[in-house]
């Protein structure tokens, strides 16, 4: 017990600072959300207004779409780019250094430079799409209404699937050389050493950055900020934006924590669900 | 001894080391385009008035209401900030800036429209200093080669559809309107055009929405029609002004809306460009109309030295000071008549501006823009025809202005 009071003393300015900067924040934004400007207490009436909105609804299906496709996109080309660079072949740690560009490029100069290079009038794209003569005309691919989704999640995959393949090919260097062994001895050829070496092994791993990948997706703001800002008409407006927008456009912070209310209950059930039926599967081989 | 130097010594240092202004020092944020005449400006204040040191700190526009607004609502904020008219009712509302009413002198000095923005509740809460409006910038050699005479732009919106359907041709776009942007770039070049048509976006006493009502939807099929009949860009949904700007100095577009400060750009990047200004055509028979822009000093609640703040505010409000200030036109018509506004291509700038109107103060001005903006995005999308994204943008808007 002594032993125990001595230890919380010391971790005690730890948990003060962790509080300041965690809980309060928390705290006050679940205020700010059922008070008005004033600060008089107005119940559910920020919620209300906010559900009312025409935009809510769309952007929390926008996010859906964009973070659920982000992520399967950027765990297999992630993982296949792994499993690439677990082979031995000349110049591998050449490739190895690039794969990782363009998750050190700053989001903000990779969206910017991407916006520029998708850009009807000015684009690279365009130009080599239409200069030989491969499209009759430019495509307007951050205007048009199919094609600007999509090139967002292109571009959010192109920035953070070297994270995946590093992190997963880190969990295909600790995996026994004895096991490829004893698989050979059986005959196994390569696809049959992926599927039932390579990926159970690392699937731990797997889980890991994709729960990381599930929080980051639900925070991302800059690739589509900067290159869209939610438009055209609110078709590419993610929940983190319209939070970002009510309060800092609009400086409706009551209405933009009542959002940030919902959207962390959200949040939260997607994480905890996916704990629940993926990272907590038994059985496995640690 | 020595401890109690070294102690001077340190607080001093922290003093420093957190940005605490000391007294008499008045911190003064104002965008980069200002700095070398704001810098000269401080000099002569600071001679004629011993005592009050001016520390100037440079901001830029691109993200500069959320850093003002953090400022503001931080409480750690600067003695003076240049802020844009529109932003200023904002500020007031929520009880962050102070009013000036005793610093305004020779109120009738002043074009009225650039009070409007800054008066709320009976208030003055910010001092004009720089005002502009729009008009049409457009290439002469396009007009001579589409055979119009450039000596003789449109006057009305029939006159302008025709000039664009004639100088669209080969890569050329005749009349190039925004469709993409932050949302200001949209409203600053289509609300004129319901204005003149007798609408608005809400009523003018703030109740209603009225911009599905017949005139506001005529005036936006105007502006969007551009678009739709292939006079403006392909890129329109992803264009801002500086990517029209950037278009016209590519001379792919003959004609667009903007300010002055884009002359100058322009007769750098491309000096083969003979431009003309225009007034931005109206409706046969009813004047034009513009959006009155521009900046103007505000003193925030938790300036430090609020009185030193005033005393330099008042200074800058002189006429010959605006003068040499602004980046485009004073706000005081006796400045108007400095030397440096003679320039002949400002001549239409300068007829404009009676034209020009503030905006509606509303606190939710910002989101009513934005579902107005969504609806015309709609139309570029091709998503809804103008009267239904009209009416959807009034519902929007209407739900706004039914909030308390």
């Amino acid at each position: 017990m002594d032993r125990n009071s001595t230890g919380l003393v010391f971790v005690l300015p730890a948990l003060i600072v962790l509080a300041m900067l965690i809980a309060y924040p928390v705290a006050y934004t679940g205020l700010l959300s059922v008070t008005d400007r004033q600060g008089e207490f107005v119940g559910l009436n920020n919620f209300r207004a906010v559900l009312a909105a025409r935009a809510t609804p769309q952007a929390f299906w926008n996010t859906i779409w964009f973070v659920g496709g982000s992520i399967v996109f950027q765990v297999l080309l992630g993982t296949a780019t792994a499993i690439l660079l677990n082979q031995s072949f000349v110049g591998r740690g050449i490739v190895r250094s690039i794969t990782l560009i363009p998750w050190v490029v700053p989001g903000i100069v990779a969206a910017t430079t991407w916006a520029w290079m998708f850009h009807t009038e000015f684009g690279i794209i365009n130009y080599m799409l239409t200069g030989p003569g491969i499209m009759p005309e430019p495509i307007g691919w951050l205007t048009n209404r199919d094609t600007v989704m999509p090139v967002l999640i292109a571009i959010n995959v192109w920035k953070l699937f070297p994270f995946v393949a590093i992190m997963v090919l880190a969990g295909l260097q600790s995996i026994p050389n004895d096991l490829y062994e004893a698989a050979r001895v059986d005959g196994a050829n390569f696809w049959q050493e992926v599927y039932h070496i390579m990926i159970p092994q690392v699937r731990s791993v797997i889980v890991a950055v994709t729960l990381l990948l599930v929080i980051w997706g639900l925070n991302s703001i800059t690739i589509i900020y900067a290159i869209t800002r939610g438009g055209p008409a609110n078709r590419t407006l993610i929940t983190p934006i319209q939070i970002f927008r009510l309060a800092f456009e609009s400086t409706q912070f009551n209405q933009a924590a009542a959002l940030s209310v919902m959207f962390f209950a959200v949040a939260l059930i997607i994480v905890i669900i996916y704990i629940k039926a993926l990272a907590a599967t038994p059985g496995e081989a640690k | 001894m020595k401890f109690g130097k070294l102690a001077v010594m340190a607080t001093a240092m922290t003093l420093l080391a957190s940005g605490v202004s000391l007294a008499g020092e008045v911190v003064w944020w104002t965008p980069n385009f200002n700095e070398a005449r704001a810098r000269e400006l401080v000099t002569r204040f600071e001679r004629a008035n011993q005592g009050i040191k001016v520390k100037l700190e440079i901001t830029t526009t691109d993200g500069l209401p959320q850093r003002v607004l953090t400022a503001l609502q931080s409480g750690a904020a600067p003695d003076i900030i240049d802020v844009q008219h529109a932003w200023v009712n904002g500020y007031a509302q929520n009880g962050l800036v102070l009013p000036v009413d005793d610093v305004l002198k020779d109120r009738d000095d002043y074009i009225p429209a650039s009070l409007d923005y800054n008066t709320w509740n009976g208030k003055l809460w910010a001092i004009p200093y720089r005002i502009e409006t729009h008009a049409v910038i457009f290439n002469k050699g396009e007009f001579k080669k589409a055979g119009l005479d450039p000596s003789k732009p449109p006057q009305t919106w029939d006159e302008l559809v025709a000039a664009a359907k004639a100088l669209s041709k080969d890569k050329v776009s005749g009349f190039a309107i925004t469709g993409g942007g932050e949302v200001g770039n949209t409203i600053f070049r289509s609300l004129p055009f319901i204005w003149m048509n007798g609408g608005d976006i809400i009523s003018a006493d703030g109740k209603k929405a009225v911009v599905n009502q017949p005139p506001a939807v005529a005036a936006v099929k105007f502006y969007t029609d551009f678009f739709k009949n292939k006079q403006s860009p392909a890129s329109t949904l992803e264009n801002d002004g500086t990517a029209n700007r950037r278009l016209f100095i590519a001379e792919t577009v003959a004609a667009y809306q903007s300010g002055q400060f884009d002359i100058a750009s322009i007769r750098k990047e491309n000096p083969k460009i003979d431009i003309g200004v225009m007034q931005i055509p109206h409706p046969p028979g009813k004047p034009t109309a513009a959006i009155l822009g521009g900046w103007s000093f505000v003193v925030p609640k938790s300036a430090k030295n609020p009185d030193e703040a005033k005393k330099l505010v008042a200074f800058l409000a002189e006429a010959p000071n605006q003068g040499a200030l602004t980046d485009t036109f004073p706000a005081r018509k006796s400045a108007m008549s400095l030397p440096r506004f003679s320039d002949p291509i400002l001549g239409v700038f300068k007829e404009m501006l009676p034209f020009g109107r503030a905006v509606p103060n509303n606190k939710n001005w910002v989101q009513i823009t934005q579902a107005y903006f969504d609806g015309i995005q709609r139309i570029l999308l091709g998503d809804e025809d103008v009267q239904t994204a009209m009416d959807g943008a009034a519902e929007e808007i209407q739900a706004l202005l039914d909030q308390k």
